[in-house]
């Protein structure tokens, strides 16, 4: 406060005796909204004079979460089937024919697998090939 | 919006505590700390100064709380010796603006048919409460002063008014109360002293 350097009359000091005490007749309420306004206009400021590189601060936490979260998606994704494929002629049975196997009827065809049969089959047409030729 | 009212501590809260505050920064911590001893120390002449204008408490806390918001934004690098007269200059601006604003809305209701009654107007309790403090007679000889005062500030042009209770509530001198009121410093003078000369015709010395 820059106090008045001039000479005050007995007025001028008897009516700055009563604005002081004036101030005092501020109420509760008054006082603690006032508060909260001064309060509001300090988190402004603050806010304003927050660095620029304080908006990164949570980068490498961010980045972190990100890169599990990668991580855990392909893990996931080359994880081995808990099932068991079948064998099928001392091969493991690609995902493709888990599809095939699934399938009810795919089954019957294995169950009624008649072996012999499809070799005669495949001698005879060899054999046709061979003679046509 | 009261309830908090006799909750609340107003001043006895440090300046640490006040906002986020980087306190790895040195200088951060000291402004935000002057601005807050700064507004603390303004606040509650600044709502006399805004009431005595709008003569309304919730439009002068609006004032008031604008004004710091618009200081601690645009401002609050500045030098803390500009803070008084700019605090006061935007206060003042934002007054005006307020006032603007109800001599429209004046005239636009004073041309509706039906006039809403306030329904807002009811007491508050807790600022109807009488004070917990004595009331000796000295305290009631300045209450008199202080409403006779404040009923003859009402009367003065808003000029004057301003330059009388920046000078003499506020304790601004010469230049920081023309810097405050955006006018030259002798026109302060002749509002200050136009003002004096009005309030000790109606109060005479104003013994206290």
């Amino acid at each position: 406060m820059s106090p008045m350097k001039e000479t005050l009359t007995e007025f001028e000091r008897n009516a700055r005796e009563v604005l002081a005490a004036s101030l005092t007749r501020i109420d509760a309420r008054t006082r603690s909204r006032l508060n909260r306004a001064r309060q509001a206009a300090l988190e402004h400021a603050a806010a304003r004079r927050r660095p620029w590189w304080r908006g990164f601060a949570l980068m490498p936490a961010a980045g972190a979460v990100a890169a599990a979260l990668l991580v855990s998606v392909l893990l996931w994704h080359r994880e081995p089937s808990a099932v068991e494929l079948p064998l099928l002629e001392g091969r493991n049975a690609s995902v493709e024919d888990v599809d095939l196997l699934a399938d009810s009827e795919a089954l019957d065809l294995i169950e009624g697998w008649d072996g012999p049969f499809y070799e005669w089959a495949a001698a005879q047409t060899d054999a046709n090939g061979e003679s046509d030729g | 919006m009261s309830e908090f009212a006799t909750l609340a501590s107003p001043y006895s809260m440090p300046a640490a505590f006040h906002g986020d505050v980087d306190l790895t920064d040195p200088e951060a911590k000291t402004q935000s700390r002057a601005l807050n001893q700064f507004l603390a120390g303004v606040e509650l002449k600044a709502f006399k100064i805004a009431q005595a204008a709008l003569r309304n408490e919730d439009d002068a806390l609006d004032a008031v709380q604008d004004a710091m918001l618009q200081l601690a934004r645009a401002y609050a690098d500045r030098p803390e010796q500009e803070w008084k007269p700019l605090f006061y200059r935007i206060l003042e601006n934002r007054i005006r603006d307020m006032q603007r604003r109800r001599t429209v809305r004046g005239r636009v209701i004073a041309w509706l048919p039906f006039r809403g009654e306030d329904d807002d107007d009811e007491p508050d309790a807790i600022a109807q409460a009488p004070s917990p403090e004595p009331q000796p007679v000295r305290r009631l000889e300045l209450d008199e002063a202080v409403g006779a005062l404040e009923k003859a500030l009402e009367g003065l042009p808003r000029r004057q008014q301003q330059a009388f209770l920046l000078r003499t509530l506020e304790g601004l001198d010469v230049a920081e109360t023309a810097a405050a009121m955006g006018c030259s410093e002798g026109s302060v003078k002749t509002h200050y002293f136009r003002a004096v000369q009005s309030l000790r015709a109606q109060l005479g010395d104003l013994y206290v």
